[in-house]
């Protein structure tokens, strides 16, 4: 099998090749008009289909590496150190991404399977679907050419194969491991397919902005991935690493935010050239970063060019991906500068008080959020560099520095819906604008009044902001569902719920939009909630009872386990409010025996108000007494909800918009569309 | 064994990619009609979603009249083209 | 504008209380500068956070900090203490030093600078508001903006 796993790389990397070489010849064929021995559309065809082929290659490989993981065949190198016969079936699954070669491996596949959705569908625009297979046949290249030579998962044991493997990584034993690493390369490389149709229109000199309209899907879809990802990956730092928060501005996590930030940044400003025919230069600059920087976050990682926990990641194939780096980018310049001509926008920004150039501010503000945060990753390298020795630029940085700026966005995230496009005067802004400033007001003062004072520490400050400026952004965005809503009733005599939902299908992608906005606000809720956390760490025996808020928790035992994969140790606390058992907590300790290391399991019992937190730390070395910490942390199940109400929201703005069929019932006159243009209309 | 999978594996995907399509898609270079109808359909959304967001009551009189002649305008200068072209096209055909 | 002006002034103070602010309480301080500083056995957590069993330097760091303070030291001289026997890494921020203060000014910099690049682009890009547009000279006008009106109706 690993043999078979080996080829399959081997012939993955000989079709991308030809994917590329044959594209290539083409697409210059056509673009001059001269004629090879072989019709230049033949040689697209099978161009087309190497690439096809090269997807089920790379799905053979990694059908071989799943496979030797379960067969525990440990003469494979990677198997002996990612995975061993004690370990459940879905962690042996997972072991394809715990390590750099399965990660890679898994990192080719999704690119292909993304390249195969692409090739198969490749009649929505023959010509600019080639340009973009053979562009991410090209980067389907790097990674081949590192796995087959640089990063090989097949590689095999020297010497006498061991009989059990050394485990996989305890802190990757827990089951949004299993998700959470697809998900985000998901994210990552859905963004090569937006950055290949980007390209690809600009060397075509693709005329009109259609191009935008195909990809729009796609780059939803590599958003909503990393999305989840960034979430998945923060929810499992929360009830794994056990240190009682969720987001450390660790490089690693900073990595997956960076292309978070320019890909929402695109998402919106895309929008104004599909619309307007407006900032082309800005948007194709916007992807080639998105796309860049989701190369960069791996490569900082990997190279240990900065130190992170995710330590398993470094190795030596930074070089490679600095040299891929150099590459994108100097393609990307050089295309640019040939074509730029043909980026010309069509029209000028009306006034400054326009949704126009309130996405200008938005695109701003994501971009200096994405500055800062790569800039404080950076930091101490600089400064290794300048005055020769490392510095920390950790959470107090990033707290100080950029959440004033998340706070900005938010603010934004509510003004945005209230402008119009092209409006030009402030009369009607102003009117729109008093019932959420109100609502900012009331809510600030009422959070006063209950205690919550923004001079106490820079937290509450933040937070009380934060709450403000989510009730502006809820009250901007529902009054903007109910007026357009209004708008329906008066026209159809519906009732004003099913307004809504009309309003929201003849529209997706606005109130698609909007909802995910609302959904923003309601993370926001969650974080600003972080200001308020509180923890105690008390030696807690038999019988003996600590108390946290309006929490009390009695010890009722300590209990030892055993089994093949770890032994664990935990701690069985009853929780009681006042009189009244709620529920009982098992936090525990455990020690893995294939990788000899330990690892907590978080027991949380999370309420909308907050979350009860409980970590058994082990025992006292000196007293031998067990020690138990307890965090009360307010809010935190908001920021789950609101993922899935931003998940929610992009799902509502894919489904394609029902005007098309609308306007041409009730127009007299023939329609004439071909079908695919009528998928869906309608605006931003 | 695994030579056997290697075989097969390289056979099927050689014979997929090289086993000659009598009829690939033809590579059609996008003419100024469709750029137009495109441009028309942009311009066709950006008026419903004026007059939408006018009735939501978000611009002011004079603005949505304003913004509704510019938009007019343009679509209807892209209107004219197309129709010069249809023209065209039936007479050579 | 003015009033935009004075609301801002006033915005700026309160930022600028917010961050001069001086926490007096013992046990507020301990979390405070926990907060501020890393565990340096290599784990890259906050020192306050660090949580794994057995960690060779977080007690030892804890214990000196609560030392300080019963020492009835500042916060800028156990910070500065702390450097001068751990490093500079043991910072969880760089402090307002020298070459250190880029760190913190760049970001703001950056986002000021972008804003006064927008608010510049947008008024060279702004177009004088017209008016009204004159109808366009194509033939046949009027017929094919009804149509396009018909068309485009709620």
């Amino acid at each position: 099998m690993p043999a078979f796993g080996s080829f399959a790389l081997l012939l993955a990397l000989a079709l991308s090749g030809y994917n590329l070489l044959a594209g290539a010849i083409a697409l210059r064929q056509l673009a001059t008009g001269s004629r090879g021995r072989v019709s230049p559309e033949r040689l697209a065809e099978t161009a087309r289909r190497a690439g096809i082929g090269s997807f089920f290659a790379v799905t053979s490989a990694a059908f071989a590496l799943v496979w030797a993981a379960f067969a525990n065949d440990f003469s494979v190198s990677y198997i002996l150190h990612h995975s061993n016969r004690a370990l459940p079936g879905a962690y042996k699954f997972a072991a394809l991404w715990s390590g750099q070669e399965g990660s890679l491996l898994l990192w080719a596949w999704l690119l292909a399977a993304y390249g195969f959705v692409l090739r198969a569908r490749h009649k929505v625009d023959v010509k600019l679907t080639a340009y973009a297979s053979t562009i991410l046949s090209g980067i389907q290249i790097f990674f081949l050419l590192l796995l087959n030579f640089a990063a090989p998962p097949f590689a095999l044991v020297a010497g006498t194969i061991p009989q059990d493997g050394f485990g996989l990584n305890p802190l990757l034993q827990y089951p949004e491991m299993v998700i959470h690493p697809p998900m985000l390369y998901l994210g990552y490389v859905g963004f090569a397919v937006p950055f290949a149709f980007a390209l690809g229109a600009l060397m075509m000199r693709y005329p009109g902005d259609k191009w935008i309209h195909i990809t729009r899907r796609w780059t939803m879809v590599a958003w909503l991935f990393l999305t989840c990802g960034i979430f998945l990956g923060a929810h499992w730092a929360y009830s794994v690493l056990g240190w009682g928060g969720y987001w450390g501005w660790d490089p690693v996590e900073n990595a997956s935010l960076m292309p978070w930030l320019t890909g929402t940044a695109f998402l919106h400003s895309v929008m104004m050239q599909e619309k307007r025919g407006m900032m082309k230069n800005w948007n194709v600059w916007l992807i080639f970063s998105t796309f860049a920087l989701s190369i960069l976050g791996t490569l900082l990682t990997r190279s240990g060019l900065v130190s992170s926990v995710h330590a398993f990641a470094q190795s030596s194939i930074g070089t490679w991906f600095w040299a891929f780096l150099v590459i994108v980018l100097v393609v990307c310049l050089f295309t640019f500068i040939l074509q730029r001509d043909h980026l010309k926008s069509e029209h000028k920004l009306e006034s400054l008080v326009s949704r126009e150039s309130s996405f200008l501010f938005n695109n701003l503000v994501l971009l200096a959020a994405c500055f800062t945060v790569l800039w404080g990753t950076l930091f101490p390298v600089i400064s290794e560099y300048v005055q020769g020795n490392k510095v920390t630029v950790s959470a107090p940085f990033y707290n100080r520095v950029a959440v004033p700026i998340g706070l900005f966005l938010l603010f934004l995230t509510g003004i945005g819906p209230i402008l119009a496009w092209r409006s030009t005067s402030f009369k009607s802004i102003r009117k729109n604008f008093i019932l959420p400033a109100v609502a900012a007001l009331v809510t600030a003062i009422v959070l006063v009044a209950c205690g919550v004072y923004p001079l106490k520490d820079q937290g509450t400050f933040y937070s009380l902001m934060a709450w403000s400026l989510g009730a502006l952004v809820v009250t901007a965005v529902g009054s903007e569902f109910l007026r357009g809503a209004g708008v329906i009733s008066r026209h159809t005599g519906q009732n004003i719920f099913a307004s809504m939902i009309q309003l929201t299908r003849r529209n997706t992608r606005r109130y698609g939009g909007y909802i995910i906005h609302f959904g923003v606000v309601v993370i926001f809720i969650g974080l600003a909630g972080s200001a308020f956390d509180r923890s105690v760490e008390q030696e807690l025996n038999f019988k003996q009872s600590m108390t946290m808020g309006p929490y009390r928790l009695v010890c009722q035992d300590y209990s030892q386990d055993t089994n093949p994969n770890y032994d664990t140790e935990y701690a069985i606390l009853d929780v009681y409010r006042g009189d009244k058992k709620i529920t009982q907590l098992a936090p525990e300790k455990r020690f893995y025996q294939a990788s000899q290391t330990t690892s907590t399991i978080v027991a949380n019992h999370s309420t909308l108000a907050w979350d009860l937190y409980v970590i058994y730390a082990g025992k006292d070395p000196d007293s031998g007494q067990p020690i138990i910490k307890v965090f009360l942390n307010p809010l935190v199940a908001w920021i789950w909800i609101g993922v899935v109400i931003v998940i929610i929201g992009t799902f509502v703005a894919l489904t394609p918009n029902m005007t098309a069929a609308y306007a041409a019932s009730r127009s007299r006159l023939p329609v004439r569309e071909t079908p695919e243009m009528a998928v869906s209309k309608g605006g931003d | 064994m695994s030579t056997i999978a290697c075989g097969l594996l390289l056979i099927a995907i050689f014979i997929y990619v090289f086993y000659p399509d009598r009829h690939p898609e033809a590579q059609i270079q996008k003419t100024r009609l469709d750029f137009l109808r495109e441009r028309k359909e942009v311009l066709y959304d950006n008026l419903r979603d004026l007059n939408f967001e006018y009735r939501a009551g978000k611009y002011p009189e004079e603005d949505y009249a304003a913004q509704r002649a510019a938009l007019e305008n343009e679509a209807a200068e892209i209107m004219a083209e197309m129709d010069l072209l249809e023209r065209q096209t039936l007479h050579s055909a | 504008m003015r009033k935009l002006f004075r609301f801002s002034q006033l915005g700026l103070l309160v930022l600028l209380a917010i961050f001069t602010m001086g926490s007096a309480d013992t046990a507020v301080r301990y979390n405070d500068l926990g907060h501020k500083m890393m565990c340096v056995c290599g784990c890259g957590q906050i020192l306050i956070e660090c949580n794994h069993l057995g960690c060779p330097d977080s007690d030892g760091e804890l214990a000196e900090l609560r030392t300080a303070l019963s020492q009835g030291k500042g916060d800028t001289e156990i910070l500065e203490a702390f450097q001068a026997k751990y490093g500079p890494t043991v910072l969880a921020a760089p402090m307002l030093t020298k070459f250190n203060i880029i760190a913190w000014v760049v970001p703001p910099l950056v986002l000021l600078l972008g804003i006064g690049g927008t608010i510049a682009l947008v008024r060279k890009w702004r177009l004088r508001t017209v008016a009204m547009p004159a109808a366009s000279n194509v033939r046949g006008f009027d017929r094919i903006r009804d149509q396009i009106r018909k068309e485009t109706e709620l």
